[in-house]
């Protein structure tokens, strides 16, 4: 794999990552990050919208009329955001899920993310790298969400993946943890951490 | 080619979207029976829980297919009836009527009049009957269970589109919420059926809720608490004539 290929995959991951560096899709990890359950499941959902939409996108990108290119794009990334969210509610084993995310599945075309590596990214390149720059930024975006989940899981039901961890040990979950200011708190911390391991994103 | 004129974007973009509409429509087409199917599990699932057979994790555990078992195992008839008590229809057991249903009715919180509303008997004799109405961002719903023939509230499962998780979604997420209206009973001659009320409602010198149509609301959740309110007094309200009715019945037998 050539370097430029690789810099595309990890950058997103943790040096451009669309959350905390980008500040982009703040909304839906406040919303979806109480439990890690609905939290991998708006992931994956995030990283199949954006890694299929910037691979039809960048197919198309020859031939999309440059002034209604935004519109084009919404139309495709609609697509697909439904396209998930009714594969989701056909399974049992996900129909609960898609019901406890409920508005932020459909709310993934308002993702920045979604819209931002398209026009940035997939319109300006050919499809593979488009491909994985999508699939990279869904997951920089799903591994913070995984990381405010867990902190928020733990520590506000006492259980990962419904899996009883604290509560038979006496913990009292904590409310707080449940609400949405502590996922802004918790983001605030994981952000002061990646600026005091990347010095060169702290301003002067 | 010139992917600038208006001729070319007008058909391209005519294109794109017939594209994606045939995608959607086939899609949504093959997948509409699991999805149903999923729908109609939860639905009795919803009921099960009120009706206190189970909690609703434990129904979701079991799968579609052992709670529709379940279900077809210990219900014993289903009907429609007006809201001047006497029964309308027998209803199909193997459809699910869910509360959304009650919006197409014509009978809303200022009252109405030919609404056709459904109950359900299970066969140890607990009455199920659906409320929906307005919560903050978007509809409530639930289930009600009533001991047999009387107005004794034996359990309640109550659901929402969205709102506010941690605070309004408590009516769903909270099983002490929903547990508080277990021994509750439901006052069928007044318009204020049940009262979730703000600040408190009576209590016990032991601090139990006092067996009255009152119980608290969620803090930090007065609209939603509002709504659900009012959901439960209109549809109860809409079923006061009956439930009068099958106690005045119970009374002559005795």
């Amino acid at each position: 794999m050539d370097a430029k290929l690789k810099e595309t995959i990890l950058n997103p991951i943790f040096k451009g990552n669309p959350i905390t560096v980008l500040v982009l899709g703040i909304c839906s990890s406040l919303a979806v990050t109480v439990t890690m359950k609905g939290a991998l499941v708006m992931a994956l959902s995030v990283i199949a919208v954006t890694g299929i939409s910037s691979l039809i996108l960048s197919l198309l990108r020859n031939t999309i009329p440059s002034r209604v290119r935004i519109i084009v794009q919404l139309v495709v990334v609609a697509m697909m955001v439904i396209l998930v969210d009714q594969i989701l509610k056909s399974f049992e084993a996900t129909y609960a899920i898609d019901k406890q995310l409920s508005v932020y599945i459909g709310l993934i075309i308002t993702n920045c993310i979604v819209m931002g590596r398209i026009e940035a990214f997939a319109l300006g390149n050919k499809p593979w790298p488009s491909f994985l720059d999508g699939v990279a930024n869904g997951a920089g975006y799903g591994m913070i969400l995984l990381i405010v989940a867990f902190f928020r899981e733990l520590l506000g039901s006492g259980t990962l993946f419904g899996v009883d961890i604290l509560n038979w040990l006496g913990y009292v979950p904590n409310n707080l943890v449940i609400l949405p200011p502590f996922a802004l708190i918790l983001l605030g911390c994981i952000v002061w951490v990646q600026r005091s391991i990347q010095k060169d994103l702290q301003e002067k | 080619m010139n992917t600038n004129s208006n001729t070319y974007t007008i058909i391209y973009t005519t294109i794109i979207v017939t594209l994606v509409a045939a995608v959607l429509a086939f899609v949504s087409q093959s997948l509409k029976s699991r999805q149903e199917a999923n729908e109609k599990a939860d639905t009795i699932s919803q009921m099960m829980t009120a009706a206190q057979f189970a909690t609703k994790a434990d129904l979701q555990k079991m799968g579609n297919t052992a709670v529709l078992a379940k279900y077809a195992e210990e219900i014993a008839q289903a009907f429609t009836v007006g809201t001047d008590g006497k029964k309308i229809s027998d209803l199909d057991l193997s459809k699910v009527f869910s509360p959304k249903d009650l919006k197409k009715q014509n009978y809303n919180i200022k009252g109405g009049s030919n609404a056709e509303i459904p109950v359900f008997i299970f066969k140890n004799g607990v009455t199920v009957v659906p409320v929906y109405g307005a919560g903050l961002w978007g509809p409530v719903w639930g289930y009600i269970a009533f001991e047999p023939a009387s107005n004794t509230i034996k359990g309640a499962y109550f659901d929402h589109e969205s709102e506010t998780a941690g605070l309004g979604a408590k009516i769903k997420d909270d099983p002490e919420f929903q547990a508080e209206f277990n021994g509750e009973q439901a006052d069928f001659n007044s318009a204020n059926v049940f009262d979730i009320v703000k600040g408190g409602a009576p209590k016990n010198a032991d601090g139990s809720s006092v067996i009255d149509n009152k119980i608290d609301a969620i803090t930090g959740a007065t609209m939603t608490s509002n709504g659900l309110d009012a959901a439960i007094d209109t549809w109860l309200g809409a079923y006061s004539a009956y439930f009068k009715g099958i106690a005045a019945n119970k009374t002559e037998e005795e």
